[in-house]
């Protein structure tokens, strides 16, 4: 078909969808989770049930852990297909950097952004954060050192050795907890409930921590070694 | 409140409209950062603070540095 | 009635981005518009009015917002980010092959 019938064609596709979506406003029920559905249960006795005082945190790493679970495979399945289609054969080019007040600027401030980091993963519980924001916060410290000291140098420092198996230690807290709730307490992914000390400490609500901890490693080590991967140039290949 | 509710939901759109517009990539990516910036302030508008930090530290961070690492690496044809 | 008109605006734009534009790099842009505009309306929904959900020891809380859909928010910007990664993965692998990302003057697909 020649190009006039084409653009009539799409621009009839796009207002039939526009269309559809605006009479779904009227046709959609009221959102009644507040009142009657599962909102008004998690924040009734979300304090009691859990000992968190983060309530999103508790939806996220006990009352739906294993959604929580099915992400981290999400991330690992990503992680696994770049260094799959991406792996170099030949001797990887790197920069030599910027210069030299940006690299002393950034020697200084590097520990005080991983302190933060740790601060997010490990408060999950008592204020907003949690594994997955803390995560990325550890990850950017492997994109600065890319970017401002040359990739040589974080190849040097955390090899992508060293990522992996700290993503498979992430991995392997988050599903040794599970199959500790099955011996202890007869479900997967259950809170173990003896670790509690009283609310509002940093060692309370259970098994949440632990999670946290997990998470983080996973998601920080999978998004520094996709950035890794992503940024080698190597000499002209021939196809 | 609600006038810097609407003032910000302007320059969503606005950037929204200027990410899709532009031929070359770099200018795309840089208005699409604009765009995570003014998501995250939103979000806080709307009382959500875990969904904010998300946003800045994913959005505002990493996609705009993945974004940038894949347009680097990328020739155009000899027919353009 | 303005979350659900802004809801509209961003997701068609893109959509147009996604069927419209033939530059691979747009595609990908448009894919992550959708998704924000997803992200953006599902959080107003859980907006009453109310206080963030985190509990205060030794006071009395007023209404809270609802948790349920930022928990489900944000799992999706992970998943979003995490695709987009992959995504570009291939175009750079592509480009490698062909020396060009317009989607139509790849040699072989139009055939």
């Amino acid at each position: 078909m020649n190009k006039l019938m084409k653009k009539t064609l799409i621009s009839a596709v796009l207002i039939a969808v526009t269309f559809a979506l605006y009479q779904n406003f009227t046709l959609m029920p009221e959102y009644r989770g507040l009142n009657e559905g599962i909102s008004d249960y998690i924040i009734t006795y979300g304090l009691n049930d859990t000992g968190s005082l983060n309530l999103i945190t508790a939806v996220l790493y006990d009352y739906r852990a294993f959604d929580s679970l099915g992400e981290s495979t999400v991330i690992f399945g990503a992680v696994s297909g770049i260094v799959l289609i991406l792996s170099r054969k030949m001797l990887p080019v790197s920069s030599k950097g910027l210069s030299f007040i940006v690299k002393r600027t950034l020697g200084i401030i590097t520990p005080f952004i991983a302190l933060f980091g740790f601060y997010v993963i490990s408060h999950g519980h008592l204020s907003p954060g949690g594994g997955f924001q803390g995560g990325v916060i550890l990850a950017a410290i492997s994109i600065i050192f890319s970017i401002v000291y040359g990739s040589a140098f974080d190849y040097r420092r955390y090899s992508p050795q060293t990522k992996t198996v700290l993503e498979t230690v992430g991995a392997l807290i988050f599903l040794g907890i599970g199959l500790a709730g099955i011996v202890m307490e007869g479900a997967f992914l259950s809170n173990l409930g003896f670790l509690t000390a009283e609310k509002g400490t940093l060692i309370s609500a259970g098994s949440i921590p632990y999670i946290n901890i997990g998470v983080g490693f996973k998601v920080g080590a999978g998004l520094a070694i996709i950035f890794y991967s992503m940024i080698q140039k190597t000499f002209e290949e021939d196809f | 409140m609600a006038i810097l509710e609407i003032i910000l939901l302007v320059f969503l759109i606005f950037s929204a409209v200027m990410a899709v517009r532009f031929d070359e990539e770099l200018i795309s990516i840089i208005f699409l950062s604009i765009f995570s910036l003014i998501l995250t302030a939103l979000y806080l508008l709307h009382k959500a603070a875990d969904v904010a930090l998300a946003e800045a530290v994913i959005g505002a961070g990493l996609n705009t540095a993945i974004f940038m690492s894949a347009i680097s690496q990328i020739r155009h044809g000899d027919s353009d | 009635m303005l979350n659900n008109l802004i809801f509209i605006i961003l997701f068609m734009l893109g959509f147009y981005a996604l069927i419209m534009k033939t530059n691979l790099i747009k595609n990908v842009i448009g894919l992550n518009l959708m998704e924000a505009a997803v992200f953006f309306w599902v959080i107003s929904f859980s907006d009453i009015g109310g206080e963030i959900s985190i509990h205060k020891l030794g006071e009395t809380m007023g209404e809270f917002n609802d948790p349920v859909p930022q928990a489900l928010t944000l799992t999706g910007i992970v998943i979003g980010a995490s695709t987009a990664a992959l995504l570009l993965t291939l175009i750079i692998e592509l480009n490698k092959f062909s020396g060009t990302i317009d989607r139509d003057k790849i040699e072989g697909l139009n055939d």
